[in-house]
């Protein structure tokens, strides 16, 4: 029997459900290997009994926990897609705020109606199997990962930071243009689409881990006459919650609450 | 005095002979920087350009390429190796870049050779561009012997009035029996006479002047100054800062490490197996199954590319391992110089010996 993927959104752009439609050609392959429930981008039909559910969003408000812990339920494999899923991701950004003045910026003198909580990724509610980070998540990384799980392999992210990808992409590094960017601190995966493009890595799939950030610690004040907190309030951006899984640094980038 | 004198007008029409058979890579001018990059025809190079931001390694050791593609044929796969052999023709390619793949030819030939690199190797024409000077404030070409190339070249080019680009004069010589033939079939310059000599003469004397000395201790002693300062703290304290982010292996010439990975198709019945760089810095570098990591700590890997650089490579092959070219210095966004842990090793090791 096929595998049964679902994809769903909590509090999101759903930038990551529409790069999986961005697939274009590949989608039909992929549909060829398994069978797609419970798509509220693409379809309608709803059944509950599922492989892998890959959601996006942050969970952001009292529904969006319901939500996940329902999917975690009902999903064998829960995937984690995106940077607000992953990280928190740019919802984050309302923690600069307090609750009822963001929430009356967004509702308006409706705002007493709608309750949120801060802005979380699904790892701080619900157990995770994988995540896919960026923003938005890589679409040929989530064809990997279902490569990897029709075939058996084991699904890892890369190991390297973002200037891998973008030294064999013959790129100039943002440095010799005087900008800090933050690739030798980030996961690789998105082919360094940013300094590819002109423009500083902001960090998006995440820190790469404690060694990379100890680093920081130490070239951005010493090398570069900038201090650390600069440097981690730019990487709060998509990540104000980073752990990698394996050097503990949640600490480190979460916001103050 | 062999080989020929060329105007620039020539050296141009010797280099379209070339690209006439061959696809051309050279020098290109990307705002204030420089790349090697494939053109249509000699007049779009930069032939003055100083170091390319990247050597031209990756024309003959891609950073990505596919080794072979297999299928499913009746239930076993079958497959079918890829190589690439298209005629191409390198050009300005700097002294400190041909002691680079000098190296790369050693190591890709030890049995039993690599196809791939082969394959592309014999097809490559070589024309060198010698260094009147050094290119760049982290370069130690000269300390490494390398600003200078007598070997691994077709043809190589020295610039001997150094006025106005349109107006100057080339002194070419062949490096191989390809480029004396290139020569012979071009037909044009020069013999060299009594000026040319003079002027050779005296570029040679201002080459030697030219280049500071930036390493604090002598070439020969370097692999001795590195084993004695295996137990530094220079590794330790430097590594502090090092994010193990891999771009001083990814820009160096002289790395050669790659790591293989297959990719199938979705329903598992094709694919292919492709190799792309890898560096001795990058954290799972030396992971091996199991989960065991053999340098697990920032310090051990960059003990182990110092160590390369330095002394291990030269030990192996007789070749020098690094060529000064100060490529990694320039890439490292956490400023640490090779040069600078050479000399602090060299600056150790010599006390110790007192
Ligand atoms: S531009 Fe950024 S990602 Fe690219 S090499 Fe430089 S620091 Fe690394
Ligand atoms: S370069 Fe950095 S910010 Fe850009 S997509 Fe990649 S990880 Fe994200
Ligand atoms: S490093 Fe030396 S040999 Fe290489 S380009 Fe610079 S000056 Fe020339
Ligand atoms: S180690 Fe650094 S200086 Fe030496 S050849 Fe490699 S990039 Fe050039
Ligand atoms: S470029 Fe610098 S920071 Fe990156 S691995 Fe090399 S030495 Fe370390």
């Amino acid at each position: 029997m096929k595998p049964r993927i679902a994809i769903f959104s909590l509090t999101s752009c759903e930038g990551c459900s529409l790069a999986i439609l961005e697939l274009e050609d590949q989608l039909l392959a992929l549909l060829g290997g398994v069978e797609i429930v419970n798509f509220r981008e693409g379809m309608t039909e709803r059944a509950w009994d599922i492989d892998v559910g890959f959601v996006d969003g942050a969970v952001s408000t009292p529904q969006d926990e319901e939500e996940i812990r329902k999917l975690r339920e009902h999903c064998r494999t829960l995937v984690a897609i995106g940077a607000c899923a992953c990280l928190g991701g740019v919802n984050t950004l309302k923690h600069q705020q307090p609750p009822l003045e963001y929430r009356e910026y967004v509702y308006g003198a409706g705002a007493k109606w709608f309750p949120t909580t801060s802005a979380r990724p699904l790892s701080a509610v619900v157990k995770v199997d994988y995540e896919l980070p960026g923003c938005p998540m890589v679409k040929e990384e989530f064809l990997h990962f279902v490569k990897c799980a029709l075939t058996g392999k084991q699904f890892r992210l890369p190991a390297d930071p973002v200037c891998t990808e973008c030294k064999k992409l013959g790129n100039l590094c943002r440095y010799e243009k005087g900008e800090l960017c933050m690739g030798p601190l980030t996961r690789a995966g998105c082919r360094a689409i940013c300094p590819a493009y002109g423009s500083v890595c902001e960090g998006c799939r995440g820190l790469l881990g404690a060694d990379a950030v100890a680093a920081a610690r130490e070239v951005f004040p010493a090398r570069y006459g900038v201090p650390f907190d600069r440097i981690a309030d730019r990487l709060r951006l998509y990540g104000a919650y980073q752990d990698d899984g394996e050097n503990a640094i949640s600490g480190v980038l979460q916001p103050s609450r | 005095m062999t080989g020929r004198i060329l105007s620039h007008a020539e050296l141009i029409e010797l280099i379209d002979l070339l690209g006439a058979s061959r696809r051309l890579i050279g020098p290109v001018r990307r705002g204030d920087h420089y790349f090697y990059e494939p053109v249509a025809g000699a007049a779009r190079l930069a032939l003055d350009a100083p170091q390319c931001v990247y050597s031209p390694k990756s024309f003959l050791f891609p950073p990505e390429e596919t080794l072979l593609t297999f299928e499913k044929e009746s239930g076993r796969f079958v497959a079918q190796p890829v190589l690439h052999d298209a005629p191409i023709a390198l050009i300005a390619v700097r002294p400190c870049d041909i002691h680079g793949i000098r190296l790369l030819d050693h190591v890709f030939a030890a049995p039993p050779g690599d196809a791939h690199y082969e394959a592309r190797r014999r097809q490559t024409f070589i024309l060198g561009m010698d260094c009147a000077e050094p290119c760049r404030a982290e370069a130690f070409c000269a300390d490494m012997s390398a600003n200078t190339a007598h070997l691994g070249f077709d043809l190589m080019v020295a610039r001997l009035a150094e006025k106005l680009e349109a107006r100057a004069t080339y002194a070419i010589e062949a490096g191989s029996e390809t480029g004396e033939n290139v020569l012979a079939e071009f037909g044009r310059g020069r013999a060299p006479g009594a000026v040319d000599e003079a002027a050779r003469a005296e570029r040679a004397a201002r080459k030697r002047q030219a280049f500071p000395k930036r390493l604090r201790c002598d070439v020969d002693e370097l692999p001795m100054a590195l084993q004695r300062g295996f137990a530094s703290k220079t590794w330790a304290q430097t590594a502090q800062r090092c994010y193990s982010c891999g771009s001083c292996n990814l820009v160096c010439p002289t790395c050669y490490c790659f790591n293989i990975r297959d990719d199938i198709s979705l329903d598992g019945n094709c694919g292919s197996r492709v190799r792309e760089w890898d560096g001795c810095q990058l954290r799972d570098f030396a992971l091996v199954a199991g989960g065991h990591n053999f340098r697990s700590d920032p310090a051990q890997r960059l003990r182990h590319r110092v160590m390369r650089k330095g002394r291990w490579i030269q030990d192996r092959t007789g070749l020098p391992g690094c060529v000064g070219c100060g490529r990694c210095d320039g890439a490292c966004t956490a400023k640490i110089s090779i040069r600078e842990m050479f000399n602090a090793l060299a600056e150790e090791a010599g006390h110790d010996g007192d």
